[in-house]
């Protein structure tokens, strides 16, 4: 298979929730497809179904109607185990809150998708740490690291299996702006080995991507190449 | 690493609900290792107790009784076989299976003689077996004494010293037919309410020699520890070992000393299953609290890979983990406090029964991963995606 084909592609898929008595269609039939290798920023306000977006592309929850296609699998005709299979695979998470276990150590936050997955660590920890810059760092607990390289590490838990495809959910949402700056720049320069999908609220942020998707009550408003550029000087000590 | 060690990793973190959880379930094998050791120690005693009751089985020789009738008038019955059993034989008895629970075999020949003019009875006896059998037997004077030299001793019961004035010390003049036998009295049996308040005790071989019988003897009273074996099947075996002899068990004590150790053991089980039950909800509440306040950290993990039966194992690993420690806790605590209650409530020390700790802390494990059930439930109930929109 050639590099350059859609790692991602969401057909005219409609999202529903049951709320009381009724239902809430959170995302009305929108079609995107993402190029593997890409850095997809998507925007929207509150409530325009953008985790909603990010869940169906990780595989944590199915479309109403329409279909998922990640790697050219159907994720609407699979078992849930092959679900959990796929999704070790090819997602990786990095969540606004970090999310690290904090019993475990930066290393065993990072191993952790590999116990799941039940596969021996051959440098793939060591080499994520590395990635992330803070393999001085592996045997500090959570508590003892700062805002950005918790983040940094739950970067380096979500590259860890080497997927296809990395969803950052409000990534920088946490940290203050000299950090954030420099967990996008770590975030770009991941994108072309992995495809990178980043849920953001910061124009100037998604302005790093190569695309922007805008969503706005459940609709794709805007899906284009991108138009505003941030000057990467203006962003700080790159990682 | 390995699942293990992170949920090693996990539990330890939340010391608090780890001490209540582990507290419950210790609570419960503690109350379990001290009923069971001290009622445990109580049944040894109480067997111990019993095996001075007297003889369980009663060895003597089977004989037919033909019913003599004379029309529709019955003349009584008379009596076919061999009655008395052969001296020499006794030590057969030993032969049996469960030989190792036989503790006292006593042979006993009775038979009637004269003094002054009465008819008494007359019972020979092995001095130390009889002594061993009957130990609630008080007597004025002293036992029997099991050496030839001198005259031959006797004891005399409480319904005869008494009317024909015989003490410690006395002689008498005992007959049989052409045999007779002169008798210093060792003691006398103060009143029993049993048949021996009306017999002479002397040796065996002095009865055998008054009675002209010798070698023989009437029968055999056994005691035997019943704790070991059933008291039935060591009637067979000796029944097997002495054919043409019938032996009895006495199955009202049988029956008497099982029906203690049945109640023991009922009060023992029941207790077990309450405090079983409450370490079963402590347990599973404080898991199920502990779910719920990681309801993120559970739809995170999902998120980065890990199965429903990831989840599951987890959950009952933990719970198994809370058993062991909580089981082993319990087991020391459970020892220690039969050690200090046990001789005040039953009147024995009893002795660690290292036996049952791989039993208990299996039911504690056992108990923790049953109280996981529920919490594994509310946690594969947990969507991630849900979880992750609320993040």
């Amino acid at each position: 298979m050639s590099d350059n084909y859609d790692v991602i592609q969401v057909t005219n898929v409609t999202k529903s929730y049951s709320l009381g008595s009724g239902e809430v269609e959170v995302l009305h039939g929108i079609d995107l497809t993402v190029r593997n290798g890409e850095f997809v920023s998507i925007m929207g306000p509150s409530g325009s179904g953008k985790t909603t977006l990010m869940n169906l592309i990780g595989m944590l929850d199915s479309p109403t109607r329409g279909s998922v296609r990640i790697n050219g699998a159907n994720i609407s005709g699979l078992s849930q185990k092959e679900l959990v299979k796929l999704r070790r695979k090819e997602v990786g998470f990095i969540f606004q809150q970090f999310h690290l276990i904090p019993s475990l150590t930066a290393y065993e936050n990072v191993a952790l998708p590999l116990v799941f997955a039940g596969e021996k660590n051959d440098g793939a920890v060591e080499s994520a740490m590395e990635r992330v810059g803070l393999s001085y760092r592996m045997d500090h607990k959570p508590s003892e690291l700062s805002g950005g390289e918790q983040q940094r590490v739950a970067i380096a838990r979500a590259v860890v299996m080497r997927p296809k495809i990395l969803l950052a959910d409000e990534p920088t949402g946490a940290l203050d702006a000299a950090t954030g700056a420099r967990i996008i720049s770590l975030l770009k320069s991941l994108a072309g080995e992995m495809t990178v999908i980043m849920v953001t609220h910061n124009r100037e942020l998604a302005g790093h991507s190569d695309r922007i998707i805008e969503l706005q009550d459940g609709d794709v408003r805007e899906q284009g190449e991108q138009q505003i550029r941030i000057n990467e000087s203006k962003m700080g000590v790159i990682v | 690493m390995h699942l293990h060690s992170f949920v090693l990793k996990d539990v330890f973190r939340r010391k608090t609900k780890l001490v209540v959880a582990v507290l419950g379930v210790a609570v419960a094998a503690a109350a379990i290792v001290a009923v069971v050791t001290t009622f445990s120690a109580a049944t040894e005693g109480f067997h111990e107790a019993s095996n001075k009751f007297g003889a369980n089985i009663i060895v003597r020789p089977e004989v037919e009784s033909i019913p003599l009738v004379d029309g529709y008038t019955s003349m009584g019955s008379l009596y076919a076989g061999n009655n008395y059993i052969e001296e020499s034989d006794i030590p057969k008895i030993y032969n049996i299976k469960d030989n190792a629970s036989l503790s006292i075999v006593a042979p006993r020949l009775y038979g009637v003689a004269e003094l002054d003019g009465s008819s008494i009875v007359v019972m020979g006896v092995d001095p130390e077996q009889e002594k061993q059998l009957k130990p609630w037997w008080n007597i004025r004077g002293q036992w029997l004494s099991s050496e030839d030299t001198g005259p031959v001793e006797v004891l005399v019961g409480s319904d005869i010293a008494g009317p024909l004035g015989l003490g410690k010390g006395s002689m008498i003049a005992l007959s049989k037919d052409d045999q007779s036998l002169e008798a210093k009295i060792a003691g006398v049996i103060e009143s029993t309410g049993g048949n021996e308040d009306a017999y002479i005790i002397m040796p065996l071989a002095a009865s055998q020699y008054l009675l002209s019988q010798e070698g023989k003897v009437s029968s055999l009273e056994v005691r035997a520890l019943c704790n070991a074996c059933p008291v039935e099947d060591m009637s067979q075996q000796i029944e097997g070992a002495f054919p043409g002899l019938e032996a009895r068990a006495m199955s009202q004590i049988v029956q008497n000393e099982m029906m203690v150790v049945d109640h023991t053991k009922s009060s023992a089980m029941a207790v077990s299953i309450i405090t079983l039950l409450v370490s079963t909800l402590t347990v599973a509440s404080t898991m199920l609290a502990s779910v719920n306040e990681k309801i993120k950290e559970i739809g995170i993990m999902r998120a980065i890979g890990a199965s429903d039966m990831q989840i599951v194992s987890m959950l009952f690993l933990e719970g198994g983990i809370i058993g062991l420690v909580g089981g082993s806790i319990g087991f020391l605590v459970g020892t220690l406090a039969s050690y200090a209650a046990a001789p005040m409530l039953v009147s024995v020390t009893p002795d660690p029964m290292w036996d049952v700790l791989i039993p208990v802390v299996a039911i504690c494990m056992l108990t923790g991963m049953i109280a996981s059930l529920a919490p594994a439930r509310r946690a594969l109930g947990i969507d991630p995606a849900e979880v992750l929109r609320s993040v």
